[in-house]
């Protein structure tokens, strides 16, 4: 009896269904990072005012995990959206599912690329050429040269393992070369700097900040700490703090957490480089929006949207702020 | 069936609401995923439910798939190691570790809690040690063993069952017979009931607890190989993380009690359905923030688990 | 001073006392007797306001008490001392005496006072201590006179001792003896509850007997002899309860050499049974009886030692070589509560009748059927969880566990605690149906009239170690209690 019920609800439900639809003139984009950060919150923006200037609803969800990723991906598949950008947290690894999502849907990876797969277009930055800015900054804080330890939350994905070379090539005079690879731990010396060591959080930032401590107490004669994720500076910034080292080492950031920005500001950060983060959530929802009416204008050849990096230092800050906050609405 | 008849209907009801306020909740495709999901965390409640049938825990379930996850594919891609042999070795492991948390527990008598929590600890901490933190996945390759995981049933053309929930059917008829038509499954209730008791009756608890731990470990492996497969993507610092927790609430909403002594395979595997069914549900239901998902998951459970306790109250009266 | 009206107590299922009424006099020692489950402790609760009657009233001194409280009962004069004492052990004897209730002055204990009040009540009752001396250096009778000392600082007009013999020495009998004996001159009460039917005699001034929740009888000192007080527990003569048939011993059954348990590493146990005979363990509690089954049937296993020829170090061990043991809490040890009768019973024997690995159910349904009949167990069906039975079916269904297996020994620890009278006597029959058919029987017991009636012969423990050994026709409460009691010269 009680089966029957059940089986007569489920096909009362069933009949429900019909109801969910969604209408179909409007379109639906989402974007997906691989995990939750200020970045993304600011890419979030440029996201969604494009979506709201294209008439289109716009989604955004945070996955816990690149497992979760996946799970959240599928999920948006079964809703139905008409296009999905994301930022693959393992590109290498999740080439087979971005097919399969890119085969449901319009596709475009935004800030990570994964160049084997399907998707329409990246939007990004040459993580690379960034890091290599990046390596500008530290010889203008430090001109002497000097030891020097990385801080990053990983380096498992292509996009931080290579700002964090380019910075080092930089550094150690090099030729440019992408594809180069120095472990963790090496030490790497060239011109007048020392890479001493490149310390890994996870994207934990309680566990940056003791990096960040541990590097304090082991390194005595540091010259720059260089953080490559959004958070870490910030962290660096508060152990230097406790440590009385403000000043006496410099700082050099990536992106611009609002801690950043307050440290370029008092001067205790030297600078920072920075992405656009709005401007890769707004030009990957257009670029969604455009492939969908079969417009390919926006589609480049090579299948790349580069969006370059700037250098932010003490000078620039206040305007570089101001422009921020407007575009998030502060 | 009285047993489950409380996580059955939150399961239903969950149904229905999800197909009211999701969109396209029923679609072929979304079914497929939930039919997977519930099977890959479904095996491993089946595993930690056997564990918790006794009176104990395990908490390193989760690093055992961190562990697995990540190993076979080291294994493979790195090493160079055929399948089979590195998914022959992951099971040896979890076999080893399910032994010795049962020496741990049975002879050196330490508790449940503290050994599986230094698993926890120790499994990731030697996963993130050998792959140095680096995400393991078996890129383009292996598409046959991979089949393992993303394969199908076709059903009809557009609907198939996915394989992981054949296993998952597969592993919970040899579970329920171990559980309800041998003396061994006797002995893990009465066991977990009381020990002593138990003990005193001649069984070798010992052993019996042993095998438990034993079947979780193979069990977390199983679902850990399965999780890979399918995404084909571990990070050794996050593959995993809370599993133990989500199997071990899945067991808890099926009816096995954390004293001890009680639980169906059935109500296990509903239970792990009730959990992905809901995770579904914030996902495809445009006004729940998705960011949300913890405090939704974690009310709704324990509402149920509140209704759950208040029924059988009723029942006893 | 202390009366009791018309007292009711039900609990689901039971009702544990019916329509009681109980008076106690100012300077009275009352002794209530009864067996295990006849209605003593309840009442006592009762009294003390540990819980409160269904029906009925208490009132001290002519004030009803609501029952709400056992700060109440305190407050009006009743103390209660339990057999197991709750003294925490790590405190000083000061402390315990004023333990939740210390003299303060600004939130701070006044252990000044403490101290000098302590000494007072210490000195009443005969204790010469410091105390500031920490309780757990004192005997196990020194605690009880604390109790007693802490029941008087609360100014207790009446105190309820329960068993408050049961693990103390001869001399320290005599010691608490003499204490009750002055509290009565300065006017205390004193609600006496013991097994001892000796003491009872030697002590009191009145008798109340209690059977099935029931007050059935009073007796005054002259009508106080042994047999018309077990008459009135029993509810008939005790030559009916205990039926012994005389029948032919055979080899011997078991024989245990040389074994020293972990409570009395220092202490030799050799003792041997053989087929049909009924041998009986008494002796003081904490005199190491249980102790001796456990090791035997290898669930404590011993330091050393043999049972027969080798040392069990596991219950299955045991059983490989015909063992069964019945443990004194069936509960907690004895059975599994939540499975039902026919699991429980089929349990023990489950690997024997198995197919490879999987369950006979056939053969489970068919042993259970048998059980049921052979013992007369009383459920409403196989399917019963055996949580809710009575004590006496419980009891059976643990020894129909056991039948199964057909043992040649059979170890029980209190065979009968708990039971109803009924049940006591079919267990009773049991063990006498099983020596008749050749079975070695080992019972521990705590109750003489149990050892007397059922043994063909006693062994008498007395701290770790057998003091000496009775033969039927030596039986007397005098003579077991002496070899329990008497210290070593």
């Amino acid at each position: 009896m009680k089966k029957i019920l059940a089986l007569t609800i489920g096909l009362g439900a069933l009949a429900f269904s019909s109801c969910g639809k969604k209408d179909d003139e409007k379109k639906t984009y989402a974007l997906v990072p691989p995990s939750v950060s200020n970045f993304w919150e600011i890419c979030r923006k440029g996201g969604a005012d494009a979506a709201e200037e294209l008439g289109a609803d716009f989604e955004f969800v945070t996955p816990e995990s690149i497992t979760d990723q996946k799970v959240k991906i599928e999920d948006l598949l079964s809703k139905g959206v008409d296009g999905i950008a994301m930022a693959p947290g393992d590109p290498a690894n999740q080439t087979g599912f971005i097919n399969e999502a890119a085969g449901r849907v319009s596709l475009v990876t935004v800030d990570t690329d994964a160049p084997d797969s399907d998707r329409k277009v990246f939007i990004g930055i040459d993580n690379y050429e960034a890091g290599w800015l990046a390596g500008d900054l530290v010889k203008e804080a430090a001109p002497q040269g000097g030891e020097v330890v990385i801080f990053i939350g990983n380096i498992s994905q292509l996009n931080s393992r290579q700002r964090r070379q380019g910075l080092i090539d930089n550094l150690v005079d090099r030729e440019k070369d992408p594809s180069r690879y120095d472990a963790p731990g090496q030490i790497v010396k060239g011109g007048k700097f020392t890479v001493l060591d490149t310390m890994l959080d996870g994207v934990d930032s309680p566990k940056a900040k003791a990096n960040a401590a541990d590097a304090i107490t082991k390194y005595e004669n540091l010259a720059v700490m260089v953080g490559l994720f959004d958070y870490n500076a910030g962290q660096i910034l508060e152990e230097l703090k406790q440590a009385n080292k403000v000043g006496k080492i410099q700082v050099v950031s990536f992106d611009e957490h609002s801690n950043t920005l307050a440290g370029i500001k008092d001067g205790s950060i030297y600078g920072t480089v920075v992405q656009n983060p709005y401007e890769y959530g707004y030009q990957a929802i257009k670029v969604l929006h455009a492939l969908n009416n079969g417009d390919k204008s926006m589609n480049p050849e090579n299948g790349i949207i580069e969006i370059p990096a700037r250098i932010i230092r003490k000078d620039g800050v206040e305007e570089f702020e101001k422009d921020l906050n407007a575009k998030l609405g502060k | 069936m009285k047993k489950i008849l409380g996580i059955l209907i939150t399961l239903i009801v969950l149904y229905i609401l999800t197909t009211i306020i999701g969109d396209n909740f029923l679609s072929p495709y979304n079914q497929e995923q939930l039919l997977k999901r519930t099977a890959l965390y479904g095996l491993l409640a089946i595993g930690v439910s056997f564990v918790i049938i006794t009176g104990g825990i395990d908490l390193s379930i989760g690093s055992v798939v961190c562990l697995v996850g990540c190993g076979v594919p080291w294994l493979v891609t790195q090493h160079q190691w055929s399948p089979t042999m590195a998914v022959m070795m992951a099971f040896v492991i979890a076999v080893a570790i399910g032994l010795w948390h049962g020496f741990l527990i049975t002879k050196v008598k330490l508790q449940p809690f503290v050994v599986t929590l230094c698993g926890l600890l120790m499994y990731r901490g030697a996963t993130r040690g050998f792959a140095e933190d680096k995400t393991q996945g078996f890129g383009t390759g292996y598409s046959e063993l991979r089949e393992l995981a993303t394969g199908k049933l076709q059903i009809t053309e557009q609907f198939g069952i996915p394989m992981p929930f054949l296993l998952l059917i597969g592993v919970g008829v040899l579970a329920w017979i171990l559980l309800n038509k041998t003396i061994w499954g006797r002995y893990l209730f009465a066991l977990g009931n009381n020990e002593e008791a138990a003990r005193l009756s001649g069984i070798n608890t010992d052993r019996m607890v042993t095998l438990s731990y034993v079947i979780s470990s193979v069990l977390a492996a199983l679902g850990g190989l399965l999780f890979i497969l399918d995404g084909n993507s571990a990070q050794p610092s996050d593959f995993g993380n809370f599993y133990e927790l989500y199997a071990i609430a899945a067991a808890v909403l099926g009816g096995c009690s954390l004293r001890g002594g009680s639980g169906t395979v059935v109500g296990v595997i509903i239970g792990a359905a009730v959990m992905q069914v809901l995770k579904n549900m914030i996902n495809l239901a445009d006004w729940l923030k998705s960011h949300m998902e913890f405090l939704i998951v974690g009310g709704v459970l324990l509402v149920a688990v509140v209704a759950d306790e208040l029924v059988k109250r009723r029942v006893k009266k | 001073m202390l009366v009791a009206q018309g007292v009711t107590k039900r609990f689901p299922g039971v009702v544990a006392l019916q329509g009681v009424d109980l008076h106690v006099a100012a300077g009275e020692v009352v002794a209530l007797i009864g067996e295990n489950g006849a209605g003593k402790s309840t009442l006592m609760k009762i009294l003390s306001g540990v819980q409160k009657p269904d029906e009925g009233n208490v009132s001290m001194e002519g004030q009803t008490l609501t029952g709400a409280s056992v700060a109440e009962a305190q407050a009006a004069g009743i103390a209660l001392i339990h057999q197991e004492l709750n003294l925490a052990d790590n405190l000083s004897v000061g402390a315990n005496l004023f333990l939740g209730r210390e003299p303060q002055r600004f939130g701070w204990i006044e252990r000044k006072t403490i101290h000098r009040e302590s000494a007072k009540y210490l000195a009443k009752v005969g204790l010469d201590v410091d105390p500031e001396f920490l309780l757990s250096g004192l005997s196990l009778g020194k605690q009880q006179l604390v109790e007693i000392a802490k029941a008087l600082s609360t100014q207790a007009k009446v105190i309820i001792m329960d068993e408050p013999t049961s693990s103390l020495s001869q001399g320290e009998v005599e010691t608490l003896f003499g204490v009750i004996r002055d509290l009565k001159k300065e006017g205390v009460s004193v609600i006496y509850i013991s097994h001892r039917l000796a003491e009872v005699q030697e002590l009191s001034d009145r008798v109340v007997v209690f059977r099935d929740g029931e007050n059935v009888g009073e007796l005054g000192p002259e009508e106080m002899t042994h047999d018309a007080m077990v008459r009135l527990m029993v509810g008939r003569d005790v030559s009916q309860l205990y039926q012994r048939t005389s029948h032919a011993l055979g080899e011997v059954a078991l024989t245990v050499s040389g074994l020293r348990t972990q409570v009395h590493p220092d202490k030799e146990i050799n003792l041997e049974v053989r087929a049909g005979e009924v041998v009986g363990i008494s002796g003081l509690v904490g005199s190491g009886r249980s102790e001796v089954l456990e090791a035997i049937f290898g669930m404590t296993p011993a330091v050393a030692g043999t049972v027969q020829s080798v040392l069990p170090k596991s219950p299955r061990e045991a059983m490989a070589m015909g063992l069964a043991f019945v443990p004194e809490d069936r509960k907690a040890k004895g059975l599994i509560l939540d499975l039902s009768v026919e699991e429980n019973t089929s349990l023990a024997s489950l690997k024997q009748e198995a197919n490879g690995p999987f369950l006979n159910h056939g053969h489970e349904v068919a042993l259970c059927e048998k059980m049921t009949t052979a013992l007369a167990i009383k459920t409403p069906g196989p399917w019963q969880k055996a949580r809710f039975l009575s004590g006496g079916n419980q009891q059976k269904i643990v020894l129909a566990k056991w039948l199964a297996l057909s043992p040649s020994v059979l170890l029980l620890d209190e065979p009968t605690r708990g039971v109803d009278i009924g049940s006591k006597e079919e267990i009773y029959q049991l063990m006498e149906k099983f020596a008749r058919e050749g079975m070695a029987v080992l019972f521990v017991s705590s109750e003489l009239d149990e050892i007397m009636g059922m043994a063909d012969r006693v062994l008498v423990m007395r701290e770790g170690r057998l003091a000496g050994e009775l033969d039927r026709a030596d039986f007397s409460e005098e003579a077991i209690m002496t070899l329990a009691t008497q210290s070593q010269s």
